[in-house]
This record gives structure tokens, sequence and C-alpha cells, in this order.
């Protein structure tokens, strides 16, 4: 086994306490003393900060950049605009997807791409199939450029500080801006993995990371791992690549239009033109895919996991690719957040298509059947500053 | 890590009280420790019988799903069902959120003091 890679915040978590794990090649902090649980509450409630400096930053430039981009990603790269940042996936030739990735534009004459850690690698031999056709470079610059997510109802407050009041960012979702942040030069996004309606991701060189760690930490943003990381995006809906998006349980590729989400990452505008796969996924759009992703609730007492299987009456229709048991705040009448709190049972399942909304399904839950109910989501992002449960 | 000495503890990380010949059975410190937040639990009914070495249910933290094991062999006189809406007081207090009381005892795995539980634990890491 090859060693693993540290961030430049290896120190810094191990110091205060972390549970180190290997994701992804990665040695990465699962969770602080505080445990997945309050981390998970503090980051609804409060502010939750997140070492992402494992996640490939992959730099494209050149005068073809464009043309490139828009033949290797699905979104159309020529509406993005300076200040502006758009979710995207790599296609397969066959119609899956290499990977799930965001493409940041801070300057005109570059972008920044953000993959998943453990695809890196696997990203670049693919991209290098197809740059000998671009003149452009794709550069990986991971180890020299780190990031910190900072999530939650007191992350802009928190960031206000730091920038002496100035304004972070627009008010848009994917929009971009750089601060200059206690002598420091910092690139935010107003983006996220949490579903918080309020929520950001810093750029940082690598030799100032640490200090921006802690300046967010004194001003009561709290460490949080990647436990919470998964339960907070799995209660926001969004999708995982290895589980809602790429091969299967069986090893079989899922086709992107198999997740929701693919619609907003996949354009097919003249403007964009031919890019990998776009007869697959057009015809993936327009017949349906055998089978989708969904967001699910468990009805009875228990806990789903990945890798389950799922029945509707009796008849075998798919298979549980996350699940867990997450915390949530409960919220009165008018909408106020209480302390009190509650758990729930959810997850994704990637079932036959013809599964409706208003089907009882059955999870093999270690030989136990256990009902579940198809949910149009799991979260409501549409009142901040918090983001509420749907029960 | 607290290891108290009036327990007997199981390899798999149960701990075993007797009260006048009934075993009280529950998780230790360091069990509870390395599953993090414990979500849930699945509870036996009280009148079914566990064996010795063998799952008697499950606990689930956020992360995984974790057996119980049954340090000895008997019949369920009484399950702890607060646990049922506060799973957490396993993390919050091992020692005194017992899960199950066992009569009828028959047999009994091999159990170790607190001093040789601690030496087994430091194995472990």
């Amino acid at each position: 086994m090859s060693e693993l890679k540290r961030t430049p915040l290896y120190a810094v978590h191990v110091a205060a306490g972390a549970t180190m794990v290997d994701f992804g090649g990665w040695e990465m902090p699962i969770q602080y003393p505080a445990g997945i649980v309050a981390e998970h509450l503090y980051d609804r409630k409060h502010c939750g900060i997140f070492d992402v400096s494992h996640m490939g930053r992959l730099v494209v430039e050149g005068p073809q950049r464009v043309e490139f981009l828009q033949k290797v990603l699905s979104s159309n790269v020529a509406a993005l605009v300076p200040g502006r940042a758009q979710y995207c996936i790599i296609p397969t030739e066959t119609g899956g997807a290499v990977d799930d990735a965001y493409l940041y534009m801070f300057e005109e004459d570059r972008y920044l791409l953000i993959v998943n850690a453990s695809n890196t690698d696997k990203d670049l031999a693919h991209f290098a199939r197809y740059l000998p056709d671009y003149d452009c470079t794709v550069t990986n610059i991971t180890d020299t450029y780190s990031s910190i997510a900072v999530q939650g109802p007191e992350a802009e407050a928190i960031l206000r500080v730091l920038s002496g009041g100035a304004e972070i960012t627009g008010p848009r979702k994917n929009d971009l801006n750089e601060l200059v942040m206690e002598g420091h030069t910092v690139r935010v996004s107003r983006t996220g993995y949490t579903g918080d309606p309020i929520g950001f991701e810093l750029f940082i060189e690598a030799d100032q990371v640490v200090w921006l760690w802690n300046r967010l930490v004194e001003l009561g943003a709290a460490p949080t791992g990647l436990g919470a990381r998964d339960t907070l995006r799995l209660e926001a809906g969004l999708p995982l690549y290895g589980h809602e998006m790429g091969q299967d349980r069986s090893g079989v590729e899922m086709p992107i239009f198999a997740v929701s989400l693919a619609r907003f990452a996949v354009s097919f505008k003249e403007e964009k033109g031919d890019f990998v796969a776009r007869d697959l996924l057009l015809a993936q759009k327009e017949q349906g895919t055998p089978k989708k992703v969904i967001p699910v609730a468990l009805a009875d007492r228990g806990v789903m996991r990945a890798g389950m299987d799922i029945y509707k009456d009796g008849v075998h229709v798919g298979w549980v690719t996350s699940g867990t048991m997450v915390p949530y705040y409960k919220f009165d009448e008018a909408g106020n957040i209480l302390d009190a709190t509650g758990k729930r049972s959810i997850g994704f399942a990637y079932v036959d298509s013809t599964v409706t909304m208003e089907d009882v399904l059955e999870i093999d839950v270690r030989g136990k059947r256990l009902k579940a109910r198809p949910v149009a989501k799991h979260m409501d992002q549409t009142q901040p500053p918090y983001g509420r449960a749907v029960l | 890590m607290n290891y108290p000495v009036d327990l007997k503890y199981s390899k798999s990380h149960e701990w075993v009280r007797y009260e006048d010949g009934v075993a009280v059975i529950g998780i230790s410190d360091y069990a509870q420790d390395a599953l993090g937040d414990v979500v849930f639990v699945n509870l036996p009914a009280v009148g079914d019988e566990v064996t010795a070495g063998e799952s008697f249910g499950d606990v689930e933290s956020v992360k995984a799903v974790s057996d119980l094991i049954s340090p000895v062999s008997g019949v369920v006189l009484e399950v702890n069902e607060e646990l049922e809406d506060s799973p957490e007081n396993l993390n919050g207090d091992p020692y005194g959120a017992w899960i199950i009381k066992v009569e009828q005892v028959t047999d009994e795995e091999e159990l170790l003091d607190a001093a040789a539980y601690e030496a087994h634990c430091a194995e472990e890491g």
C-alpha cells in the first residue's frame, strides 16, 4: 500500500484530537472529539468548517481552454462569466460519469476545476486522452493551493470579521470573489456540499491555510470531519461519486441522468456543441433511464445502509446507495429554531424507474424487511439561514 | 478510558455484572468510543434465548452497524427500553446504560477481569 497523503492541516487535525482515516488515499479527519452528531448539528445551527484540501484542484489555461472544457465537461462552459462557478459532470464515452466537479472562473484567462480527491489521477488520465487535440494545459495545483469550506447560518458573519466588514461574495449561489483577509489573499465561492442556505468555500495558498483554519476556529466555527460531511450532504440530497454516481454495486456504469441533479449539470445548447457522450446523454434525458436515484426515508425503526436490497410488493426493484441515521433540529410553529433535536433514518436508493412517490418500499435490513417511502427531499433549503428537516 | 473493576468483560467488548444470578449486560467504554455516536439499538424481546458468543442484537452508529455478542447463554429477562428513544445513553454512560438482563444462565464465554480487558483493548489499539 502506498503512503497516505496529508493536507497542510494534518497536524492541526491531530492536535484537535481528530480520528484520522484513509479517505481515497488521504489521511483525513472522520470526526473530532465532539462526534459526528454534534458536528452535524453545530453546522446546521452555527458554522462548520471542513478541510477540503484533499480535493483535486486543477488549473485549465491556454488559448483553447474553453473548447477543451466544452468537450470534456457536461455543462455549457461558455455561459460561465468571471466571478461565477458551475456544477458539472465529466462524462464517460458511454454516458456514465468519470467524476463530478465544480468549475470556477475567478479569472478571465483560466479556470479552476475541482474534482473528487480519489478521482484526481483518473480524471487527469481521462483528460490526457483529449488534450492533444487542444491548445491548452491542465495543471494539478492540489499540493500548493488549499481549501476550507465554511458552512452554516453563522458562516457569513464569521467571514465578515476576517474581511473587515467587506462583502464576502455577491448574494447568489455560485458567486465568486477575491478578498484580503487580515493581510492574506483569499478566494471565496458561495458554494458548498452541506445544503446549508449559507455556505462558502475558501481557497488560499497552502502555506497560509493553517492560519485561516485557526482564525475560523477562534471566531466560533467548529472543525467538522468527513463523517458529518457525509450526513450533511445526504440530508441535503447531494449525490456522492461512488455511491449515487459512477459504477453501481455490480460494477455496471450508472447513466448520468439517473441522478436528477444531472438536469442542471448537462447542457445541450447549440453554443456548447458536441461533447463526450452528448447523443447518449440526450437519449437518457429524453427517454429516461432504466433505474433512477431517489431520496428515501425509513418509516420503520432501524437504519438503512449502502448495498441493502429494496423490494416493492415483494419484487426486487433496487438497492440503497447511501444511508444512515442523521440528526436534525426541531423548529417551532413560527419557524424559530429550537434546542430540541431528533434523529431520522434517511438515504438514497437506486431503483427501477417505475417506482413512484406513492409506492411503499421494503428494505432488507439484515434479514428484516423495513418499510420505506420515496420522498421529494430530506431538507428545505429555501428559508435562510437554516436548512430545515422535511419529515 | 474507564474499566470498572467490579465488571467482567468479553473480548468483543461487552461487560457483564451479576445481580442475584441475573446477568446484566452492556457495552464497554472502549466499545462506545470506537463506535462513535450510537443512533439506534436493535434489542431482542423478553423471553428470547441468547447464546454465549452469538449475536443478540446490534448497535448502529452513524458510521456502521456492529453486532452485540452475548457473553452468556440464557433467557432474556428484561431489555432496557430507554435505549429505543435514547441510544446515545450508550455513549454517555456505557456502564449505567445496560442493554439486557439474562436469567437462567447456563453458559458463559471466557471473560476477562478489568486489568486483562484493559490490556486486551490496548492490543487492539
